[in-house]
């Protein structure tokens, strides 16, 4: 008897930061998934050191990476062990990338089930593994049941209505075209389609923590013209080389960088100055930082020194608070005609972006900032962000597909196919949704039946 | 097959008659019958030959979900099958009523008739429509019997509780037939059938002397060629009126004032319940349907109700054409006993008692499509039973007979079971032309179609692949002949060769070239879940022994007993770490015959 075998990666330390962290794949793919990620035919059990580029060629991190092959390795299947700097930020990087190229995310204790299924564990120990799986499983639900139970859980079953009804209102049409059916309404579906679509990257954008963690925490440098905030960014990613990730500014005409501080990603971005009388000209590029101001998590006031205090717009200061804000006092270097004394409760650090002074102790601040951001995360939870997210994409990519299909006139039942694709992948978080349920909105919204 | 069978029936002059309209098909259905013909089933070419409508349903939408649907001449279609029957070699055929069933050590071994006949066999096939403990209601009239005019088996449902079959009821209706020459068909909407009928069984694959084995001398005998001459439908509507009778005197009927226990399908409610679930609905479409050739009998679709006779009479009256209408037959309710279908594994045999086969409404469903896929099933596993082979089981991927069976034996069902296009995950790959291809493995393993039908659906498939191949990689003006095809740009002409095939060939050709990434993806999806259909479950496993198993699992999978871990992995409530669980206790028994793990 053959027992499946897709290939799975999941994390196989401990969740949290620590110095270095492992990840695991196993199946038949990952012989090709070693040669496509480090471009070489991977020996067995060698340990080598490489940069780890995803799938669209960007770096990373430095990894070491061994190959086992079958039946040689824990599972006794081929295998690929990713040891990568601890930091949550890359590991999710490199698990979302591994998703990304075909793998699935490793269900609790999958990786001991494999190892028994193909004989590397004795016999005696099955109820072991049966244990594990049990425990691991128990761990992981009882964290998506939290999630589930709170906002996301709300979320999740609004999402998976919208969509039913959706369903249901498509399927009518296909499943009873004998019917007295009112006419339908294809404009009204594309309507719901809109709003769902909306509502689920409302929700992939408000996974918050996760989409802390994925995107980084949302970093804001606002302050006057001329306060040195370029300078600053510079000064930021310069201190970081290591893991630049220059996001395509086709879309923004501000400047975007992703930086690590401590174990944090930040996506650091850069506004124009907040001159309270600007010229027409500036007037386009402070809407843009007000509109930036208004979703970021975290934000650097850069305070000219050598400058009278600046007073904040009514509109941005509302926005600023002692958990969210540090007041960087920049051009320390120089000597100072305002005071370091501000209106507000932030806490402030005094350096110099032109030489570097005090930049340690902004990272310091910011990273203190951010661990304020983190919410409890109990055992696994890492693996169950990378699955919703995952899934939630998977999700919106077919509603967008779907969309687009109804609106060109194709058929509908190539547009319930996509539907159903969409459906199934919130199922993997909700859990699996029954046809019948599309069955039986259909029925209550619409009269059947000769 | 060749097995030595007997067929009793309570009434031979009632053989296939159809309780309710006799029309075959429609969504989903009009799939099922294609199937049937592909496994070598009767229905298809029997509604190609007494259909008096042809209607291909969905013809604006994709192939997959286009459904062939028939009006059939309800006598010749019972007559023709009577007579099949008659000329059908090692079949037996004898009027008796089954009282009882006989058991010896657990398994059944004949059974008791009502001429205190009684008749022994190896195996024994259950099929009892609506027959089974049958109650009619017309508003407060009860008569027992499965059909107006017919009987009530009423003694064989005590012989299956003693065997340990449980049974629950379930209710379902019919409306009046009226004469036809009492409507006024003037103002009426009508409904023609197809210019070109679409047929239900594959004549292109079909040995010649098959379609009119029945009628000697063929199209003369029969007096028309199959979906030529055609009757038409008509359309009507309730009116205000029709809606003040039926609420005034919704207290009257059965299903209102509780006389009836049993469930009703929503699929199929009656007036009284349109009216009352969807009152903002100012009116409700009614067909009105011959019922044949030889008769002006008319039945009025969309009007099941078990109000009382009186009412029924002011309830035709107010609708449009009916004003003088003459009822011949009232419409009423019937409940009926069923045997909850997750007592049976997927070859359709009970779990309860070895040997005993289940088929058609003593399963939950509705419908003679779904009916007559279960009888086929249940024929060929019964026989295979008695020759030790291993049963026909049709997959979910491979057809609506698979999806339906599967969804009976592991989710059950608490109403009349009715397919529908959107319980297929595959719907797309179920396309009515493809069935004999994609059900040739269990006709050819299960030798259910002639050495000569089987070449040439083996002819039309190589014939499909070579085509497929060729358009996907010959090059035209503008490109390859298949990108051409999904960008939907004007051809100038496909390949001569191409276009002399048959249309069959060349329909299925297109349908895969033009909806490739659907049915890529779709089979994308199968290829994952058949991994997990092929590792089997012992039977003698213990769940509520398992060890780190969720209590509400171990119920559930105790409960409904999957053969394999597939369908394990369908029971709602049943999560991946279970499977995973129960993964680990397989290996771990497959292992260790000797020392059988904790659970074992």
């Amino acid at each position: 008897m053959s027992f499946p075998s897709d290939t799975i990666a999941a994390l196989a330390t401990p969740v949290g930061t620590s110095a270095i962290a492992m990840v695991r794949a196993s199946g038949a793919q990952v012989a090709t998934l070693a040669t496509e990620i480090f471009g070489a035919t991977p020996l067995p059990r060698t340990v080598r050191h490489a940069d780890y580029r995803d799938a669209r060629g960007q770096l990373v991190d430095d990894v070491l990476f061994t190959y086992f092959a079958a039946p040689n390795s824990f599972t006794g299947e081929d295998t690929l062990e990713i040891s990568c700097h601890g930091n949550p930020f890359i590991v999710q990087k490199i698990l979302e990338d591994l998703l990304a190229r075909g793998c699935r995310a490793a269900e609790a204790g999958e990786f001991s089930k494999r190892a028994f299924l193909n004989g590397r564990m004795d016999l005696s120990q099955a109820e072991a593994v049966m244990d594990l799986i049990h425990a691991r499983s128990e761990r992981a639900l009882a964290a998506a049941n939290l999630q589930l139970r709170g906002s996301l859980g709300r979320h999740m079953n609004s999402l998976i209505s919208q969509l039913i009804n959706i369903l249901a209102e498509v399927e009518a049409y296909i499943d009873f075209p004998d019917e007295d059916l009112p006419t339908a309404d294809r404009k009204a579906v594309l309507r719901d389609l809109d709003v769902l679509t909306t509502a689920t990257s409302r929700l992939l954008a408000t996974c918050h923590y996760g989409q802390l963690l994925r995107e980084g925490i949302k970093t804001v440098i606002l302050g006057e013209p001329n306060a040195g905030k370029s300078s600053l960014l510079n000064r930021l990613v310069g201190h970081e080389r290591a893991l630049v990730d220059p996001e395509p500014g086709t879309t923004r005409d501000y400047l975007e960088e992703l930086i690590l501080a401590g174990p944090h990603a930040l996506r650091l971005i850069d506004t124009a100055g907040l001159n309270l009388s600007p010229s027409p000209l500036e007037k386009r590029g402070i809407e843009k930082s007000l509109e930036q101001a208004a979703e970021a998590d975290l934000f650097l006031w850069v305070i000219d020194t050598t400058r009278p205090l600046p007073v904040l717009p009514p509109v941005v200061a509302a926005r600023l608070s002692a958990a969210n804000t540090i007041a960087v006092f920049n051009k320390c270097d120089l000597p100072a005609v305002s005071p370091d004394l501000l209106p507000y409760n932030f806490s402030s650090v005094k350096i110099s972006a032109l030489t570097g002074r005090g930049l340690e102790a902004l990272q310091a601040e910011i990273s203190r900032l951010a661990d304020g951001f983190k919410v409890g995360v109990g055992d696994e939870l890492i693996a169950i962000n990378v699955r919703h997210a995952h899934a939630l994409e998977q999700a919106k990519q077919s509603l967008e597909a779907a969309h687009q299909k109804l609106s060109l006139g194709i058929t509908s039942e190539l547009v319930a196919s996509d539907l159903r694709v969409s459906l199934d992948a919130l199922g993997q978080i909700s859990g699996k949704i029954d046809n019948e349920k599309i069955l039986d909105r259909l029925f209550s919204s619409f009269c059947i039946g000769k | 097959m060749g097995a030595s069978t007997l067929l009793l029936t309570g009434n031979i002059d009632t053989i296939a008659q159809m309780s309710c309209n006799p029309a075959i098909g429609g969504q989903a259905k009009g799939q099922i019958v294609r199937e049937i013909d592909a496994l070598g089933g009767e229905m298809a070419i029997n509604t190609d030959v007494t259909g008096i409508q042809f209607r291909l349903l969905n013809e604006s939408k994709g192939p997959a979900v286009q459904s062939p649907r028939a009006q059939c001449d309800k006598k010749a279609y019972q007559f023709r099958l009577k007579h099949t029957l008659e000329l059908q070699p090692n079949l037996q055929v004898f009027q008796a009523t089954v009282t009882g069933l006989i058991f010896a050590a657990g398994k059944v071994v004949g059974c008791q008739t009502s001429l205190d006949i009684e008749f022994l066999g190896q195996t024994v096939i259950i099929t009892t429509g609506t027959f089974l403990r049958g109650l009619m209601h017309v508003g407060q009239n009860k008569n027992e019997g499965g059909r107006l005019g017919d009987f009530s088996a009423k003694s064989l449902s005590s012989s299956l509780l003693e065997a340990g079959i449980e049974l629950q009821r379930l209710k379902t209706g019919t409306p009046p037939r009226i004469l036809g020459r009492s409507i006024n068909f003037t103002g009426l909407q009508e409904q023609k059938g197809d210019l070109a009928p679409t047929l239900f069984a594959f004549h292109d694959t079909r040995d010649p002397e098959d379609l009119f084995h029945v009628e000697p001398t063929g199209e003369r005998r029969l007096g028309w060629k199959p979906g030529s001459e055609q009757i038409s439908c008509w359309m009507t509507y309730t009116t205000p009126e029709s809606e003040r009778i039926v609420r005034e005197n919704l207290h009257k009927s059965a299903m209102y004032s509780g006389e009836i226990v049993g469930v009703g399908p929503r699929y199929c409610p009656s007036i009284e319940d349109k009216f009352v679930r969807f009152a903002d609905k100012p009116r409700h479409l009614l067909f009105l349907e011959p019922e044949g050739r030889s008769t002006n009998e008319y039945y009025i679709n969309g009007l099941s109700t078990s109000l009382p006779f009186d009412v029924q009479v002011d309830l035709v009256h107010s609708i449009p054409g009916l004003e003088q209408a003459a009822l011949l037959r009232p419409a009423y309710a019937v409940e009926y006993d069923f045997a909850p279908p997750t007592q049976m594994f997927p070859s359709l045999e009970s779990r309860k008692v070895e040997n005993l086969f289940l088929a058609g409404q003593i399963n939950g469903t509705s419908g003679y499509e779904e009916a007559a896929a279960q009888g086929l099933v249940a024929g060929v596993n019964a026989v295979r039973k008695v020759r030790g082979e291993n049963p026909m089981i049709i997959q979910r991927h491979e057809g609506y007979i698979g999806v339906l069976i599967d969804d009976l034996v592991t989710k059950g069902t608490t109403e009349p079971y009715r397919m529908f296009t959107s319980r297929a995950e595959h719907r797309l790959l179920f396309n009515h032309g493809s069935a004999e291809l994609r059900l040739y493995q269990h006709s050819l393993n299960c030798n259910l179609l002639s050495l000569s039908r089987l070449g040439r659906i083996r002819q039309k498939a190589l014939a499909i692949e070579y085509w497929e191949n060729y358009i996907e990689t010959m090059k035209t003006a503008g490109g390859i002949w298949a990108e051409k095809i999904r960008r939907s740009e004007p051809l100038n002409e496909l390949p001569a060769g191409f276009l002399a095939q048959p249309k069959e060939v060349r329909e299925e050709t297109l349908y895969r070239v033009r909806y490739r990434g659907y049915l890529e993806r779709e089979q994308r999806q199968i290829e994952k879940l058949k991994d997990v259909e092929k590792i089997k479950i012992p039977s003698s496993i213990d769940y509520l022994a398992i060890p780190g198993m969720r209590r509400e699992s171990a119920l559930k999978l105790h409960q409904f007993r999957p053969e394999n871990l597939g369908q394990a992995a369908r029971i709602s409530g049943v999560n991946p770490a279970d499977i995973s669980i129960l993964m680990v206790l397989i290996a771990a028994a497959n292992r260790s015959q000797s020392r059988p793990p904790a659970a074992g």
